[in-house]
This record gives structure tokens, C-alpha cells and sequence, in this order.
């Protein structure tokens, strides 16, 4: 009951918001429904386990998650309102932009909580439309190529996942059970042909992999966060990357007793690695700094494939890693953007001397730049040192070192770009005095930083707690 | 009698281009040809003396002989619906296709004895869509030996028989599958167009440019038996084996005129194909003969 | 009759590849739709009738009339030349279909679903296979949308052989069917259309380095 009131309330709201034109009505209605959204996190780790509304469970995986969604809401909606106040585009888009954002949000709960795979299918299916509709905000000639393109990928991607699920309940139809619950799915799994398995697998992951950003189906989302509006890139590099993420973790948990574990162990690798090469190959050319932070969202997704590879201390790398890589991705977003205030350019030779101008800002660069790059005190670290020590502990020598390699010219390029964003010497014929600096901007960057950096050394037992109980199928 | 089906398909070759230039002439308003008029043209051939040219050799003179060989040594393998042709044995129909293939390949080698340039690009044409047709015509024929267990012409056709829908499909695309490779066998529209005699646009007809006479009359009486071949193919195909012996007879001859009168009906509505395009057209056939190959895989539960 | 139905499919797969004109395009569409509407009707005998009607409906309104309607409109609103240019030439293009064709069906074979018949799925490989091939070998907006038309046909056909017992991820197929008919068909593909005034995608490729 409860989900089901919750998206009632987004769609009355998302619909008031883009009947009634009005900017205070937008701040109002989007703030009340952030405040939903966190009481309904809320409200799903105080009943942690249980069923709602027949379709939706409210398992540990999903209020992780869902937790990190409200946080990101509010540190989206305050950016969100100083992006739009400084580049105005009429009433219409901004109740377009804000429409979208309520809904976009509630479909991505909705996909979180999900425990039946054809639910959620549709709620991805729905975020597909919604995330179009944030990136075209622009409606500039690059700002609409991006959007065609993600929308047409990503439904080429979705229609193939689906054909995965259709496969899925083919094959368990001739075992007796008629519906795509996730529990029943995973009972019956062991007795399913293995071949059968394996082709669902592969098509959902291929599916998904539009919407995770992992290979093979990752130019779009590259595309797609490099021309968004720098809030809205923030918010789908995490959290949607999130939920193509949970859709390729659920049918993982179903196969993960069977026998062809071994087999999507080894797939998981290949695209993992594969998605960290194309990542590090990419990233040698690069020159816009938001298309940097996309490759590099690229690569920590082949991070997070590849740690799901690995078995039980695998899982927990993986979760982990999930959570740390949303918020630190986020606050390097969020101060792209202020970069962005000064120097009217997302190029990478147009910026120079950004410790001079904005010592607060140079400061979060810097503290961004060791997060991203797991280099410690950053929770990304203890994440990836569980991940190598998985590694190494089943003996992937050689696979381990080519990693390590890959990371070094990645920590290479972005080094060399964020010291000439900080150090170089300026460019010519900018004024910056008359540019003022928001004092409060650079909060939400400090605190998602420093979360990381808590949640990585000294976790608290509820989030431990939650996290073993995700990876316990 | 074991010669029904080589005297029916002589009968029938004679006034076959009779057939198909009435129905061009009618279509347009004109009284057209009398139905024997190729007849007498050909009869009127062999009564003249041949010219050869100073660069061509002995090949020039053998092909038409070959060739006319071949078309009516083939006209022997083939059934009369329960009857067998006078050579009929397992794979006779490998044998059949390549034998039209040797008179081919001797009409082609001959065009390329003459010297000529418009000869050797006719030859060159003739070469590529003989090649690019073949796998429709082999495909077609092993999905018939799937469906009946057999490979010689006799067995197959007498072992036909059409229950499921499935099946009536299989027969509606042999059917056209079979009309259209006749088309291109023979050089007609869409492929190449027998009337035309511009030399940069001829496929068939440059090739034999240069002869005349005795040679010519040749050539064109083998033409006229490969038309009525293919119609003979195909009223083994579509008519059934199980009816008395003059329906047949009579079954057989409706067969030919109508397929006939398509062939001229098809002629005039259709233009050319443009000859780059001609490939791309030929290899649709072999594609739909896959396809009927599939059809018939679904057909005996292979699938 | 079924079986009758999926080869003739496999026809029309052919033509996409040997027609060259767009209107041809939209042609086979519509031929689709019917042959879908066909299978449908005969395949879902046990869903309740509402369903049965419901499902029947909207393929024949929606594949066969509407999704052909609006690419007409489309294809009007942007000029679009009446032969659409290929990568490679037809003869290479129609080889390749039929491989996938073929391809396809030795997949299919592989498999033995009590629920569903092979051929169901093999068509719907080859149908995936093919319209992939299609957006691939094509520079244009509009054939990457009658390339993503393809898979989905081939998507609905393998929702069709599960129908029986659960109708409602027929219905799902459809949902999808209708959103990208209406809202990418109808809204985007003009605007693409609009703003960088011609729909070969070498226009939209200033998002690399």
C-alpha cells in the first residue's frame, strides 16, 4: 500500500508541478516530495523484510539503495535550483525539468523495491523516458543528439532484457511456476537446464548493460552525462547506474546456487575488464572534463562487475563500492558545475589557475580527485583493496596486474587534467571578480566526501549490517 | 510410352514462342505473328548457308552443335508424371542442371572465340548470372528430395504429395521460384530483354550475333526446347500423378500454353531491371529458395 | 498454420533487406503487423477473451496502421529521398540476412522447450539478428527506427509463444510497442529533423572528442 500511495503522490505532484507554471510552486512541491521520498527510505528500513503492495519487498539491497537516492535528491534539488537560476530557459522547461525529476525519482524506487522481475522491467523502462526528457533540457543541437541517441539505445538495450525475461518464463512455465517472482525463481532455479540459463543471463545482461554502462552497450551513457544539465549528470551517473545495476544483481542472485555460476563468473570478468580497458583507452584522448568523469564512471562499473565476480567477499567489495562511487561521482559533478560558473566551458584548455580563483572549490577538486582515485583516507579504497584481495585470493594473477596497470594510466590522465584545471596558468582575457561565489555551494560536496571517507573506515553496524544481509542469497 | 513426355515437350517447344509473341501483340492492340511464324523462321534458317569470320576457329563451329545436344539430350531425363523419362537414375537431376551448364559454357566460350568486345561483355553477363542462379535452382530441387526420401527426377515427382498448409506454400513458391530461374535461364525480362539489340544492353542475344545460317537455326530451335523444359518441370510439380492418362496428356499442354501466356504476360508489364541491379535480383531467388529449404525443414519435423 | 505464418515472416525479413525504397519499408511494416495479428490468434486460445480481444486490437490498429501511419508523416515531414542509401551493396546485405536466417534456426534447434516451440524462438533470434544488421548497415534516422521496429516484431512474436500462460508480458510487449510508436516515432524523429535539418547521422556525431 504504501509504494502504491507513494507513486500516486509523484504522479500528482509531477503533473502539478508541469500544469500549474509557477517557480515558487515547482520549489515547494519537488521539496515536499523529496521529503516523501526520504520518509519512505525511512519507512523501508524500519520494516525491513517485508512485503508491500504484492510486487515490491523491501529487502536489504533496495533500502541501501533507496537511502542513497534521498540523499542525492537533496543534494540534486539544491543544485538543481542554482543551475536553473543561472541559466534561464523559460517556465515551461524548468516544470519540464522539475515533472521529470519527480518522476524520474519514483521510478527508480519503485525499481529498487521491485521483487518481481517484470515490475521491474517497467519501472526501467519508465526511467528511460523520464532521463530523456532531463537530458534534451538544453535544447541545444548536442543536448538533443545525446537524447535521441540514450533513447534509442537504451530501448534497443530494454527490448533485449525483456527478451531475456521472456526466455526466463518460458523456461519456468515448463517447471510449473507462473510468474516471475524472484523468490520462486530462485527455488527452482538449480533444476533448470543449464544452457537455458546462461542464454537468459546473457541477454539481461546485455539488456541492462545500456543502463549500467558497462560494455557493451556504453556510449550512450557516456554520451548522455557528457551533454545533461551538470545536476541531472549527476544524478543518473549514480543512481540510474544503480539501477541497472540492481537489475543484473537479481538475476545474479537467482543463478548464483546453480551450476553455471562458474560460467557467469567468468562473463562478468570479461566485461568487467573490458569495461575498464575501453575506459583507460578512452580516457588517453579525452578533453572535456564531464566526458572524463563519464569514462571514469565507465570504469568503475567494470569495478563493480568485476567484484561481483568473485564470490561472498566479492559481493560486499561490490555493495560497497556501489555506494561510495554514487556519492564521491556525485559531489565531483556538483563542483564540475561551479567550475563550469567561472570559466563557461566544460573544455579542459579553457579552465586553468581554479585554486586562485576559488580556494574552496580547488580544495573539494583535490579531495574529489584522491576519492575517485581510491587513494586512501577515500572509502573507494577499502572497496577495491577487498576486490584485489578477492583477486589475488583466487589466483588471478595476471588479471589482477593488468588492472593495476589499467588504473595507473587512468590516475595518470586524471592527474594531468585536474593539476591543469587547479595550477595552470590562466586563460586570457577572463574576468573573474564580477563572478560571485556561493558560499553554501560547496557543502554538499564536503559532506558527501566526508561520508565516504566515515562509511569506509568506520562504518556504522546498521550499514554493515544491511550490506550482509544484501549479499546473503 | 516411354517417349510421352520428349514428344509432348517437342510438340509443345514448337509453338511455345508462338504463344508469347501473340500475347505480347494482343496486350499492345497489334494482331501480332501467326503461332507458327518461329517455326518457319527456323525451318527457313536451315535452308541458308553460314558465314564465319576469318578469327574464329573450330570451337565456333562446334558449339551450336553442343549446345543443341545438350538441350535435347536433356528434354530425355525428364518424367511424365508416372512414367520415367528414358534416362532417369539416382541424381539424374545434378546431371540435368550441368548438362544445360556444358551447352552454356560452350555458347560462352564460343562468344569469346569471336574477338569481339560486345560478345566477350555478353559472355562475361551470361557467366555471373548463370552462377549466381544455380543455387536456387539445386536448393529448390534438394528440398523437394528432403521432403520424398529420393533423388532422381522420376521418384521425386511421383512421391510429391501436398496435405498441410505449409506445404501448399512450399508448392506456390516453387512454382514461382521455378518460373522465374526459367526466366533467367532463358534470358528474358526482367534479366536480359530478347528484343532489344542495343550491344551495350544485350546479355543473351550478343552472344550470337555472329552466326547465321545453319548454326543460328540451331540455336534458336534449342531456345525454344529450354522454354518448354522448364514448363514441363513445372506441370510435373503442380499437377498430380493420380489421373488417368489423356487428363494428363491434356493436363501437361495446358500447362505449357499457361505458363505460356504468364511468360508473355510478365514480358510486357515488366521493364528491365537496371544491370547493376540484376545481381542483387538473381540472389533473391537463392534467398527464397533458403527459405523454402527452412519451410521444408519445419515441414518434416526436422525443425 | 502457425508454422505457414513464421516462414512467411521470414520472407518479409528477406524483402528488408532486397527493398531499397522507404516507402517499401513502411510496406513490409504493415505486412508484419497482419502476419502477427494472425499468430496471435492463433496461438492465445486460452486467455480469457477480454484479453484475447484486447491483445488482437492493438496489434492490428497499432502495428498495422498507426506505427506505418506516423512513419508516413514522418517521412513526409523530413523530405526524405525515396531510396535510401546503403553501406554495402544489396547483394552482400541479402547473403547476410539469409545467414542470419539461417543462423536463427541452427540456434533455435539447439534448444527443446517444452513451452515454447523452437521455431517461435529461432524466428525471434533471427528477427533480432536482423534488425540489428539493418540500424548497422544503414546512415539513416529514420531506417534506425524501422531497424528497432524489426526487433521489436520479433520481441512481441517471442511474448507470443509464452502468452498462453502469462498474458501479461503480451501486454507488456505491446506497452512498448505503443510508447515508442507514439512518443519516439511521433515526437522525437521530427525534431531531430527539424533542428539538424537532414536525418543522416553523420550530422549527429558532434558529441566525440
Amino acid at each position: 500500500m504504501v509504494l502504491l500511495v507513494f507513486f500516486a503522490i509523484s504522479i500528482i505532484i509531477s503533473s502539478l508541478i508541469f500544469l500549474l507554471r509557477k517557480k515558487t510552486v515547482n520549489l515547494i512541491l519537488t521539496s515536499l516530495f523529496v521529503a516523501t521520498q526520504i520518509g519512505l527510505s525511512a519507512y523501508s528500513f524500519i520494516h525491513k523484510g517485508e512485503t508491500d503492495s504484492a510486487y515490491f519487498t523491501f529487502d536489504a539491497i533496495g533500502i541501501i539503495l533507496s537511502m542513497v537516492l534521498s540523499l542525492l535528491s537533496i543534494t540534486t534539488l539544491y543544485h538543481s535550483i542554482l543551475y536553473l537560476n543561472r541559466h534561464t530557459s523559460g517556465i515551461k522547461n524548468e516544470c519540464i525539468y522539475f515533472a521529470s525529476l519527480v518522476m524520474l525519482i519514483s521510478s527508480m524506487t519503485g525499481a529498487y523495491f521491485a521483487n518481481h522481475l517484470a515490475v521491474m522491467w517497467v519501472c526501467i523502462e519508465a526511467t528511460t523516458l523520464f532521463v530523456a526528457l532531463l537530458i534534451f533540457h538544453e535544447r541545444s543541437k548536442v543536448a538533443l543528439e545525446a537524447a535521441w541517441k540514450y533513447l534509442y539505445v537504451s530501448s534497443i538495450g530494454v527490448t533485449i532484457a525483456f527478451m531475456g525475461l521472456l526466455f526466463l518464463s518460458a523456461i519456468s512455465n515448463a517447471h510449473g511456476i507462473k510468474s516471475l517472482d524472484m523468490k520462486q525463481l530462485a527455488i527452482i532455479a538449480k533444476d533448470m537446464n543449464p544452457i537455458y540459463l546462461k542464454i537468459t543471463f546473457l541477454l539481461v545482461l546485455v539488456g541492462f548493460s545500456a543502463k549500467m554502462g558497462i560494455v557493451p552497450l556504453h556510449t550512450v551513457t557516456v554520451d548522455a552525462h557528457t551533454a545533461a544539465p551538470f545536476p541531472v549528470s549527476a544524478f543518473i551517473s549514480t543512481t540510474l547506474m544503480n539501477v541497472g545495476f540492481l537489475g543484473i544483481f537479481r538475476l545474479f542472485t537467482i543463478v548464483a546456487h546453480t551450476g553455471i555460476i562458474n560460467w557467469t563468473n567468468a562473463l562478468l570478468i570479461i566485461v568487467g575488464t573490458l569495461s575498464i580497458a575501453m575506459s583507460a583507452i578512452q580516457l588517453l584522448r579525452i578533453k572535456h572534463f564531464k566526458r572524463m568523469f563519464a569514462f571514469s564512471s565507465l570504469e568503475h562499473m567494470g569495478i563493480i562487475a568485476v567484484a561481483l565476480s568473485l564470490g561472498k567477499p566479492g559481493y560486499y567489495a561490490a555493495i560497497l563500492h556501489i555506494v561510495f562511487h554514487s556519492f564521491v561521482k556525485a559531489g565531483l559533478f556538483y563542483q564540475i558545475g561551479q567550475v563550469y560558473n567561472f570559466f563557461k566551458s566544460y573544455w579542459i584548455s579553457d579552465t586553468g589557475n581554479y585554486f586562485k580563483i576559488n580556494p574552496v572549490g580547488g580544495l573539494v577538486i583535490i579531495l574529489g580527485f584522491i576519492s575517485i582515485t581510491a587513494m586512501p583516507p577515500s572509502g573507494l579504497f577499502i572497496s577495491e583493496f577487498l576486490v584485489f584481495k578477492a583477486l589475488f585470493a583466487l589466483k588471478h594473477y595476471a588479471l589482477a596486474c593488468f588492472i593495476l596497470f589499467l588504473f595507473t594510466i587512468i590516475i595518470y590522465v586524471f592527474g594531468k587534467h585536474i593539476f591543469f584545471l587547479l595550477y595552470s596558468n590562466p586563460p586570457e582575457n577572463k574576468n573573474f571578480e564580477t563572478i560571485k561565489i556561493n558560499r553554501f555551494e560547496t557543502i554538499s560536496q564536503f559532506v558527501l566526501f566526508g561520508l565516504v571517507i566515515y562509511l569506509g573506515f568506520n562504518p556504522p553496524v546498521f550499514f554493515t549490517d544491511l550490506i550482509k544481509s544484501a549479499i546473503s542469497f | 510410352m516411354i517417349l510421352t513426355a520428349a514428344i509432348l515437350i517437342l510438340i509443345s517447344g514448337l509453338i511455345f514462342p508462338g504463344i508469347i509473341g501473340k500475347v505480347k501483340a494482343k496486350i499492345v492492340g497489334r494482331k501480332g505473328p501467326g503461332f507458327f511464324q518461329p517455326v518457319y523462321d527456323i525451318v527457313r534458317l536451315f535452308r541458308k548457308g553460314s558465314v564465319y569470320s576469318t578469327t574464329t576457329s573450330y570451337i565456333f563451329r562446334l558449339s551450336p552443335l553442343i549446345y543443341f545436344a545438350t538441350i535435347f539430350t536433356a528434354l530425355f531425363f525428364l518424367p511424365f508424371f508416372n512414367q520415367k523419362g528414358v534416362f532417369s537414375f539416382e541424381g539424374d537431376f545434378v546431371v540435368f542442371a550441368y548438362l544445360f551448364a556444358l551447352g552454356r559454357f560452350m555458347m560462352i566460350i564460343a562468344a569469346l572465340d569471336t574477338g569481339s568486345g560486345f560478345e566477350g561483355m555478353g559472355a562475361n553477363r551470361e557467366a555471373l548470372f548463370s552462377m549466381i542462379v544455380e543455387p536456387a535452382f539445386f536448393i529448390l530441387m534438394g528440398s523437394l528430395a528432403l521432403i520424398t526420401d529420393h533423388i532422381s527426377f522420376y521418384e521425386l515427382f511421383v512421391n510429391l504429395h501436398f496435405g498441410s498448409n505449409l506445404s501448399v506454400l512450399v508448392t506456390l513458391i516453387g512454382t514461382y521460384l521455378l518460373i522465374q530461374i526459367a526466366m533467367v535461364e532463358n534470358s528474358r525480362v526482367p534479366v536480359d530483354d530478347p528484343k532489344t539489340h542495343l550491344e551495350l544492353t544485350m546479355i543473351h542475344e550478343v552472344m550470337i550475333l555472329d552466326y547465321s545460317g545453319f548454326d543460328l537455326a540451331l540455336i534458336q530451335l534449342a531456345n525454344l526446347f529450354k522454354f518448354s523444359i522448364y514448363g514441363a518441370l513445372i506441370a510435373n510439380f503442380v499437377l498430380p500423378a493420380t489421373m488417368p492418362f489423356y487428363l494428363l496428356v491434356l493436363g501437361f499442354l495446358a500447362v505449357e500454353i499457361v505458363f505460356a501466356v504468364i511468360v508473355g504476360l510478365l514480358e510486357s508489364f515488366r521493364a528491365r531491371n537496371k544491370m547493376n541491379k540484376n545481381p542483387q535480383w538473381i540472389i533473391s531467388l537463392s534467398a527464397i529458395a533458403v527459405l523454402v529449404f527452412i519451410a521444408v525443414l519445419i515441414l518434416i519435423e526436422r525443425m | 498454420m502457425v508454422s505457414l505464418l513464421i516462414v512467411l515472416y521470414g520472407l518479409t525479413l528477406i524483402y528488408f533487406a532486397l527493398s531499397e525504397r522507404v516507402n517499401n519499408y513502411v510496406v513490409l511494416l504493415g505486412i508484419q503487423g497482419v502476419l502477427l495479428f494472425t499468430i496471435a490468434f492463433y496461438n492465445l486460445r486460452d486467455i480469457n477473451i477480454v484479453g484475447l480481444i484486447f491483445i488482437l486490437l492493438e496489434t492490428i490498429v497499432v502495428k498495422t496502421f498507426l506505427i506505418p501511419y506516423f512513419l508516413n508523416r514522418v517521412r513526409r515531414h523530413n523530405n526524405l529521398k525515396r531510396v535510401q542509401e546503403h553501406s554495402i551493396p544489396v547483394f552482400y546485405s541479402v547473403l547476410i540476412i539469409v545467414l542470419l536466417l539461417v543462423t536463427g534456426f541452427v540456434l533455435g534447434n539447439q534448444l527443446e522447450v517444452k513451452s515454447i516451440q523452437s521455431k517461435f524462438f529461432s524466428i525471434s533470434i533471427a528477427s533480432l539478428l536482423s534488425g540489428l544488421f539493418f540500424v548497422i548497415i544503414h546512415k539513416n534516422v529514420f531506417s534506425h527506427l524501422v531497424g528497432y521496429l524489426i526487433i521489436e516484431n520479433g520481441m512481441f512474436l517471442l511474448s507470443l509463444a509464452v502468452g498462453n500462460e502469462m498474458p501479461v508480458l503480451v501486454s507488456l510487449a505491446i506497452m512498448i510497442d505503443i510508447f515508442i510508436g507514439i512518443l519516439v516515432i511521433g515526437i522525437f524523429l521530427n525534431k531531430v529533423g527539424d533542428v539538424f535539418q537532414s536525418t543522416n547521422i553523420d550530422e549527429l556525431s558532434q558529441l566525440k572528442n
